[in-house]
């Protein structure tokens, strides 16, 4: 079937059933999952399937359907459910579709490859990871290790003469490892996803890294309730940076529901602290040559020298705003209508390496896993289960386990004194190590 | 390592967060969908969800013939509407369809599994055939004529959501935003997300039952921010059945809207909660997510037929405080986490996991109950056709003590009393859990005083239930959305309790 007819055509025909303007949003996937779990296959996965989402206005109100039936029948009746339900809303004036017919050119979104591997090679990749890792005296028990891939195309047009389609696919491995002592447990995780095959981390940098963190907390000491140093490892800062990027959405801001509604080119945090989103990087994991309703993509300073210097909008939000569309309507598939989101995201490096911020911390805990929801995007208020190393004098003392950090964002973004230079750029996520100067931590 | 997690957006594994907008199909929210023409009387009749069982047969056959011990084949049409208003202004109607076909293949204990979304004979043999891989070189089971079962029902429904007409939808919706906008003039926004959705499903497997059966589900979310210039708060409140509209007989909108009002409201005054271990005292209700993560996850019995999960081989051994017992139950009439029988079709039932302390069982599908030589317990669930079943939960609950609710707090000098909690995660094989207060006040002298900012509670399964030293009388419920790489609807539930020694993560000394 040729899409671009065809979500061509399904826009002219919600103009004939009464849409004053029409968006069709088209996507097709194709998707493999395989787990192994002590050197036999656990499960094995396979699907293709497409769907449709159509998204229209009719005097300013916004009506949405989807279906993953194409049949002509099923199309037209969904596409008259959207203009139905599109009569029951609120009409806004900033219910306005995108027109840029320009898309970014990136590359590296397709690895011809991926699919032209044999299933066995995957089966076998997969299972070596697990025994390697496995292989580490320190490792008592697996909980399995997989290999996963997955293709989609995505077709959007409208009514304002906007058609783009493109291709994307992706693979990832990884693996998860129980290490164990007595009546302790612990568990360790690591994988890698690329947007091409070759492109994957070596499996034994995988499986060393994940049996390392199982092993790591092993033998935890408690330390007492205190104000101290916290060092943020570069796998657990996403954890506390992510409620910075709830707060920076254009919508939120708008409704005043955002710690940072009024902070437009204020300072808020550290001038260590710097965020870029980057929709455009070659091969990255969350770049696209336009967003989740057509709008091309970009790379922008989000933060700079903790200072904000834009908010994240989709079209809506823009309009409501008064500016342009920043490219950042995200789409979870067909099903929904575009919402706001980031594509590469990251803190930029600072000076220090890890090992350096470490050796200048006199006494301090070292955060190597968090829990919980991270910053609270409305009110900044962060609470959060912690587990790590207890650092003296410049030295990782002994592991730590179960204690808590709390904070406000305006406390611990301002208090961030040491930023490293350990970014992974290969994540769609990522922020370097960093030290706050003081938080509180709950112990004993 | 995969999280097991209650909250409002529900974690996914490793791939499919990481391949964003990569593997869009396998990470779309719960994938909404359903279907058909307005006006049609009987739903069944619009979801289209008539097979031919000798087709059904033939693909198990198909599914079988390089060797396997088990194959089913799972149908299902889901019909949604949801309808959200947010700041006084119907936002958006979103209308889906979604359907298709998903093909299993257990042999030993390897999972085949493929989907269509096109329910057609030659789609469902194709996928019988790529499930069917992980069965090559096995031996094979014959599968037996498939013969409609009998399975009870817990669901009933008195005003089809099918037949309800949008403006019913509406008025209910605007109905909650003017009660939480005219609470209190510190209520600055509200969004009202209405959701419902009618899902059919047709299960066949080599034993040889066939199930057909259609539900609803309604699901009703009123969200307020309050602003005093000083300080914000967004609270939430939720409601949710396998109802027809007669659940907005029982429960008012305006009851909803105003009781996510008055939390907003009351916790403008928060103040930094203290940080270190203390005496919790939890409310009756969804306070009953802490035990279902902190207990429940560990108790499916994936992760204990692996051998990690940290209940393994402790069966019949005392793990809890005597006053503590823990059951899961899909047959509660109605409720949210209910399902009449699970998407293996098995029948649902009351669970006794753990009772007066000691444990009693675990949560089975039909893989995990054959590997652990264990009765099917009902619990073998999945999100939509595009995921395998896999061991989760439906209503799971504290069962009522004695205590009273009073006596409970009275007699609890310092600590912190948790109104309402707003989700949490565990690690299924340490047992290590962590939650987020939404609600919750200081204790002095057994009385609540003042309310105290979002701090996590965390902890280990195994020492919190043992903890648990006072059961109430006043078992509630809540209900919430339950991630384990694939959504869930469920029930969390308690009476209220008190935990002796909880680490809070508070930000003052």
């Amino acid at each position: 079937m040729n899409y671009i007819n065809l979500t061509n055509s399904l826009v002219a025909k919600a103009l004939e059933l009464g849409a004053n303007s029409a968006e069709v949003y088209l996507e097709t996937g194709r998707n493999l999952s395989i787990q192994v779990l002590n050197g036999e296959i656990e499960t094995i996965e396979e699907a293709a399937s497409a769907g449709i989402g159509f998204r229209v206005l009719v005097d300013g109100k916004t009506g949405f359907s989807h279906c993953n039936d194409l049949s002509d029948k099923s199309l037209e009746d969904t596409l008259k459910q959207a203009i139905e339900f599109a009569k029951l809303t609120t009409p806004d004036e900033n219910n306005v579709l995108p027109a840029n017919s320009e898309m970014t050119d990136i590359e590296g979104l397709y690895d011809p490859e991926i699919s032209t591997i044999p299933m066995e090679k995957k089966i076998e990749i997969a299972l070596k990871l697990e025994e390697l890792a496995l292989s580490d005296p320190r490792i008592s028990k697996s909980s399995g290790a997989g290999y996963n891939e997955g293709e989609e195309e995505v077709y959007i047009a409208n009514s304002n003469g906007l058609s783009k389609n493109y291709k994307s696919n992706g693979c990832s491995i990884g693996v998860s490892v129980v290490a164990e002592k007595g009546e302790q447990k612990n568990t360790g995780g690591e994988y890698c996803s690329r947007r091409f095959f070759n492109d994957l981390d070596p499996i034994e940098k995988i499986a060393s890294k994940a049996a390392d963190e199982a092993a790591a907390l092993i033998d935890p000491v408690m330390i007492p309730t205190q104000r101290a140093a916290v060092i943020v490892d570069s796998g657990t800062a996403g954890s506390i940076i992510r409620g910075i990027i709830g707060a920076l959405n254009g919508e939120r801001v708008q409704q005043g529901a955002s710690f940072l509604k009024d902070s437009m080119d204020k300072s808020f945090a550290s001038t260590l602290l710097t965020i870029v989103d980057d929709g455009i990087r070659p091969k990255g994991m969350g770049s696209a040559p336009f967003d989740g309703e057509g709008v091309p993509t970009q790379k922008r300073v989000l933060v700079e020298k903790g200072v904000v210097k834009g908010f994240v909008y989709n079209t809506i939000a823009a309009n409501r705003a008064g500016v342009e569309s920043t490219g950042n309507a995200s789409r979870r598939g067909f099903t929904g209508l575009p919402g706001i989101g980031t594509h590469n995201l990251y803190v930029e490096a600072g000076e220090n390496t890890p090992e350096e911020i470490i050796a200048a911390t006199k006494k301090g805990l070292l955060v190597t896993q968090i829990t919980g929801y991270g910053i609270n995007s409305v009110n900044g208020n962060f609470s959060g289960g912690a587990s790590g190393f207890w650092v003296e004098d410049g030295k990782k003392k002994h592991p730590v386990k179960g204690v808590t950090i709390a904070g406000t964002a305006d406390e611990i973004l301002n208090a961030i004194d040491m930023m490293g230079d350990d970014v992974d750029m290969n994540k769609s996520f990522t922020v370097p190590t960093f030290r706050v100067k003081e938080m509180m931590i709950g112990g004993s | 390592m995969k999280k097991y997690v209650v909250s409002d957006i529900p974690r996914r594994d490793f791939l499919k967060m990481s391949l964003k907008g990569g593997l869009v199909f396998a990470a779309s929210p719960a994938i909404l969908s359903s279907l058909t023409s307005c006006g049609s009387e009987s739903v069944s009749e619009a979801t289209g969800m008539s097979i031919d069982p000798a087709i059904l047969k033939k693909v198990i056959g198909k599914a079988l013939e390089k060797g396997g011990d088990f194959a089913d084949v799972y149908l299902e049409n889901r019909v949604s509407r949801q309808i959200v208003m947010e700041e006084s202004k119907f936002k958006n109607g979103l209308y889906g369809v979604s359907q298709g076909a998903g093909v299993r293949v257990i042999s030993g204990n390897k999972t085949g599994y493929a989907y269509s979304d096109e329910i057609t004979e030659e789609k469902l043999l194709r996928a019988a055939e790529v499930a069917s891989y992980v069965a090559r070189n096995g031996s094979a089971v014959t599968p037996v004529d498939i013969n409609k079962a009998e399975r009870k029902s817990y669901i009933t429904v008195e005003q089809p959501l099918a037949e309800i007409a949008d403006s019913r939808r509406i008025e209910i919706i605007q109905r909650a935003n003017d009660a939480a906008m005219s609470y209190n003039p510190l209520i600055k926004m509200a969004s009202v997300d209405y959701y419902d959705e009618i899902r059919s499903r047709v299960i066949a497997n080599s034993e040889g039952i066939y199930l057909q059966d259609e539900n609803p589900l309604m699901f009703f979310i009123v969200q307020t921010m309050s602003d005093n210039g000083k300080a914000r708060h967004m609270s939430r409140e939720r409601l949710s059945k396998h109802s027809g509209f007669e659940m907005f007989d029982k429960f008012s909108p305006e009851e909803v809207a105003e009781k996510a009002a008055r939390e907003a409201v009351a916790m403008l005054d928060a103040e930094a909660a203290p940080a270190g271990i203390m005496d919790v005292v939890m409310m009756n209700g969804w306070g009953g997510v802490l035990v279902h993560e902190a207990v429940g996850h560990p108790l499916e019995a994936d992760n204990i037929s692996k051998g990690i999960g940290a209940f393994t081989g402790k069966l019949g051994q005392k793990v809890a405080s005597d006053v503590f017992t823990m059951v899961d139950d899909g047959t509660i009439p109605n409720a949210r986490g209910t399902i009449s029988f699970d998407d293996e079709g098995t029948q649902a039932k009351r669970n006794v996991l753990i009772e007066n302390g000691v444990l009693n069982g675990y949560m089975t599908d039909v893989l995990s109950a054959k590997q652990l030589g264990m009765e099917r317990t009902g619990n073998g669930r999945r999100e939509s056709f595009r995921y395998i079943p896999i061991p989760r939960m439906t209503n799971t609950f504290i069962e009522n003590g004695e205590s009273e609710p009073a006596d409970i707090l009275a007699s609890t000098k310092k600590g912190i009393y948790v109104q309402s909690l707003s989700g949490g995660s565990v690690n299924p094989v340490t047992g290590v859990f962590n939650f987020t207060c939404r609600e919750a006040y200081l204790v002095e002298n057994g009385k609540k005083t003042k309310p105290v900012k979002g701090a996590t509670l965390i902890g280990s399964c195994l020492d919190v239930i043992s903890n648990i030293d006072a059961v109430g009388n006043d078992l509630d419920f809540g209900p919430g959305i339950c991630g384990k790489g694939q959504a869930a609807e469920v029930d969390a539930g308690q009476p209220t309790v008190r935990i002796r020694g909880i680490n809070v993560g508070g930000s003052r000394s």
